[in-house]
């Protein structure tokens, strides 16, 4: 009788489980922070997105200033300044008489032209296989 | 009882069938709109938020024939400003001002383009630099961002501008090499696609594509900046000392066909084209290839090849000048009315005989002397490859057949009567100097695309004359340079030979202009072995119309100092002292 009386009893005592509320608080929270997994997600996401851009922007930038000192350099060696600072500077004027002599040693080598304007090399790390590459290649000889 | 029963029933019946009628109609024009015209309205609704840029490949740099930049790309920013974000006055005004002075526009100006237009984004100013670029980020204004863009830059100003030609507005070239070259140095657009928000502004985490765009190839060409140089500096002096209209000047390699320098007079701004009246767009007119001449005495080379080629005469052959030359009806005269009696042919060159160049082309008859012209390449293009080339007339018994006459082909063998550009004719003298052999003249030297370097080859033409016609020839132009005074032509440490020109001016629809002359050398240099083809062309110089007076001593100066640039060595008996 006694254990048929204690039966019913069983529901009701789960609910009246001092930890439960505790239990309520955890599961709350738990599904709180599960809530906003997607959320930090997004939010990391979005904020690496910016951080790409910015990085874009500052590449576009950069790039944008080494042409134009590129481009500096060149005016600098332009034949008009070469003559404007041999004139003003070094007070140099054309020649009155040209006088010929031979001398013992060969010409100097002609001008090469500077690299950035020749086709680009090929990238040596891009044609060297990847780790995963290596690994693939170990398991399948 | 029973019929108000009915009576409810079917005007509940109508009520749902109102429902299912309208039902239907709705569940139709979602059919309409979702599945029918899907594609439709997800274009637009998709046009709405997603924006595709157009990026440019960084244009090719035009390089001479040492690697010196001649005109280059640099990086630039177009402003952009969204037309929605300027709707409100306030902030348009306000962030017109702020930009103003950092882009360099009025401030009216950007919001007045922004207002006028009805389009999603208005560019208000282009080709900002990197100062300026960073200046307008820091500003953070909203609706206004900035797009990548690039500018032509001429490091060497204006060298050779006519040669080089210019971009527009879009990179694309529109005259001269950056035209004939655009596709080359052009390289491939590329597009970036992506989602904005309400405001316009590029959405982190939504869609994104980009094609990248190809970079143009760099293009070496076969000009020296030097030698241009010179050559342009030594046009203008000889433009101002004789008050001509104008001139050209062309310095060519014989044995490759090698454009060194080409230079025209007046010359045009390609770092800022003013294209605002018709005469102003014609200064971008590379006159040494589009604009023909009756070329004059320098011709006499090619009828003296044509005579000494076939073996009817030699250097010595003896012919009397009476100072008159009868062809049907018509007499040729010397262009001093001289009559210079008992001559060589070689004299009829260093005296530049109209009446014995008449006689030499009788004796080769027409058939063989306009063989002659034909090849040295006058009538036809010389496949230079240069935008607007023309080819010059040259009448023949086979073209005209009708109105060609025997005077035309004494008049044709000192250079009156046919019409040819400088570069025809300067090609003919290289011709010379190559041991007849005919070079294509070449202006691109090697092609650098991203992955591989192109080299283009020298191409010959043909044989022309026998080689020892052209050495012949060659000692013949030495001796007309010896019979110049050394006051006016004087080339120190090298001997070179050349033929001067004076031809009358044609006018449009016939006839000559009076008192209106052409002066022009034709040089070759160092003539034992020539490296240089040199042809100086002036334009209605006033006082002495004479080559010999007025263009000979640019080619003095222009030869004195390529030479010793391309380090040709002097003659023996120009060094001061032996070997050091």
């Amino acid at each position: 009788m006694a254990a048929a009386r204690r039966q019913p009893a069983a529901g009701p005592g789960v609910l009246r489980s001092p930890a439960l509320p505790v239990v309520l608080i955890f599961a709350a929270l738990a599904i709180g922070v599960t809530a906003l997994l997607p959320l930090i997600q997004s939010s990391s996401a979005t904020s690496t997105a910016g951080d790409v851009r910015a990085l874009e922007a500052e590449r576009t930038d950069q790039r944008a200033r080494l042409r134009a000192l590129e481009l500096e350099i060149a005016q600098l060696g332009s034949l008009s300044r070469i003559e404007q600072e041999a004139a003003a500077r070094f007070k140099m004027g054309p020649p009155k008489a040209q006088n010929y002599i031979a001398v013992d040693a060969p010409a100097p080598e002609a001008r090469k032209i500077p690299s950035r304007y020749l086709a680009a090399q090929a990238d040596k790390d891009s044609d060297s296989p990847s780790l995963f590459e290596d690994i693939l290649d170990w398991l399948t000889p | 009882m029973r019929g108000q029963k009915w009576s409810t029933k079917w005007r509940v019946w109508m009520v749902v069938a109102a429902i299912v009628a309208v039902a239907g109609v709705l569940i139709a024009r979602l059919g309409q709109l979702q599945i029918l015209d899907h594609q439709e309205y997800a274009t637009e609704a998709r046009l709405s938020h997603v924006s595709e840029d157009t990026i440019s490949g960084r244009r090719g740099a035009l390089l001479d024939r040492n690697g010196y930049p001649l005109a280059g790309s640099q990086d630039s920013f177009d402003l952009m400003v969204e037309t929605k974000a300027w709707s409100d006055s306030k902030n348009a005004t306000e962030s017109a001002a702020a930009l103003s002075p950092i882009a360099g526009v009025p401030a009216e100006q950007m919001v007045a383009s922004v207002s006028a237009s009805s389009i999603y984004e208005v560019p208000v100013a282009r080709g900002l630099g990197y100062e300026q670029a960073q200046a307008i980020r820091k500003l953070s204004l909203r609706g206004v961002r900035l797009m990548a863009s690039s500018r032509r830059v001429y490091p060497e100003g204006n060298l050779a501008a006519q040669l080089l030609g210019f971009v527009g507005q879009d990179n694309s070239g529109l005259t001269g090499l950056e035209s004939d070259l655009n596709d080359v140095l052009g390289g491939a657009k590329g597009t970036l696609t992506y989602e904005r928000d309400g405001l316009g502004n590029q959405i982190a985490v939504g869609e994104r594509q980009e094609v990248a765009a190809q970079p143009g190839a760099n293009v070496v060409l076969t000009i020296d900046r030097y030698i241009q140089r010179l050559a342009e500096t030594e046009l203008e002096k000889t433009i101002e000392k004789t008050k001509a209209t104008g001139g050209s000047v062309i310095v060519v390699q014989p044995k490759t066909g090698e454009i060194l320098a080409m230079a025209n007079s007046p010359t045009a701004d390609v770092t800022k084209p003013d294209l605002s009246d018709d005469s102003k767009l014609a200064l971008f007119r590379n006159k040494a290839v589009t604009d023909t001449y009756e070329p004059g005495s320098v011709f006499k080379l090619v009828t003296m090849a044509c005579a000494l080629d076939l073996g009817l005469v030699g250097p010595y052959t003896p012919w009397h000048d009476l100072g008159v030359f009868k062809v049907d009806n018509w007499t040729i005269r010397n262009w001093d009315y001289s009559a210079n009696g008992d001559q060589s042919v070689t004299q009829i060159l260093s005296k530049s005989l109209n009446t014995g160049a008449a006689w030499l082309s009788t004796l080769a008859g027409p058939e063989q002397f306009y063989s002659y012209v034909d090849r040295f390449g006058f009538g036809k293009s010389t496949g230079s490859g240069l935008g607007g080339e023309v080819t010059g007339q040259v009448r023949t018994p086979a073209s005209d057949p009708g109105s060609w006459r025997s005077v035309d082909m004494a008049t044709n063998s000192f250079g009156q009567g046919l019409s040819a550009t400088p570069l025809q004719v300067l090609m003919s003298a290289a011709a010379i100097a190559n041991d007849g052999v005919m070079m294509k003249p070449k202006i691109v030297k090697e092609i650098a695309y991203p992955g591989h370097i192109q080299t283009v080859a020298s191409e010959a033409a043909g044989q022309v004359i026998k080689p020892e016609t052209a050495r012949t020839l060659r000692e013949m132009m030495g001796v007309v340079v010896d019979g110049i005074s050394p006051t006016l032509l004087d080339v120190q440490g090298y001997k070179v030979g050349g033929k001067t020109g004076t031809a009358n001016l044609t006018v449009d629809g016939g006839g000559y202009k009076p008192d209106a002359y052409i002066s022009s050398f034709l040089g070759i240099a160092p003539l034992d072995n020539p490296v240089l083809a040199v042809l100086v062309k002036i334009d209605e110089p006033q006082g002495t119309p004479w080559g010999t007076v007025v263009a000979a001593p640019a080619f003095e100066h222009i030869v004195e100092g390529a030479l010793p640039y391309l380090k040709i060595p002097p003659t023996e008996t120009a060094l001061v002292s032996g070997q050091r």
